[in-house]
């Protein structure tokens, strides 16, 4: 899972947060400081292979 | 002579990665080795050893509701462990004391007197102590 960065009290906001053992997610995820990244799926369509 | 004299000196003080520097007042870390008694018959002065680390951070927060702030912080924490990192800087010399894995039991939601900016004490105890 890769977290992204929402509060500039826990880091640069939009960079990837990369959590420390021991580091509690769920309260960052609670609290809005920190939201799991979307995967943007690319909007190329794979064309039908030529016969 | 030796003083510290805490102005800007805290320089770093994280709770769960969150930065809360610039709502505490007070910070305390004590590491603590608890003492056994070793005593035994025969022995005309008590006697004790080192058990277990039993570490504590305490520390006085201003109390905020507002986005990314206190409440918002510990709220979620009651109940679990977490980290807290403090760092001290003493002329050319820094030093960072974390706690890994230590327990908040309780955090005051509200403390309210008339006229007086709000403030929360909370302790966090256990978790292993380590300096560098």
């Amino acid at each position: 899972m890769k977290y992204i960065i929402q509060s500039d009290k826990v880091g640069k906001i939009g960079d990837e947060f990369i959590p420390d053992d021991g580091i509690n997610i769920g309260a960052l995820l609670e609290g809005g400081f920190i939201s799991t990244a979307t995967e943007t799926k690319s909007s190329k369509v794979k064309s039908e292979p030529k016969e | 002579m030796a003083t510290s004299t805490y102005l800007s000196n805290l320089t770093t003080l994280t709770v769960n990665a969150v930065s809360l520097v610039d709502q505490a007042t007070n910070v305390v870390f004590t590491n603590t080795k608890e003492q056994l008694e070793a005593t035994a018959f025969g022995d005309t002065s008590r006697k004790y050893t080192a058990g277990l680390f039993n570490n504590e951070c305490t520390m006085t927060l201003y109390q905020s509701y507002a986005t990314s702030e206190t409440y918002a912080t510990l709220a979620a924490l009651v109940g679990t462990t977490t980290n807290v990192v403090a760092s001290i800087t003493d002329g050319a010399v820094t030093k960072t004391f974390t706690l890994t894995g230590c327990y908040l039991e309780a955090l005051p939601v509200i403390n309210a007197s008339l006229g007086e900016l709000s403030t929360v004490d909370i302790t966090f105890t256990g978790g292993v102590y380590s300096v560098a």
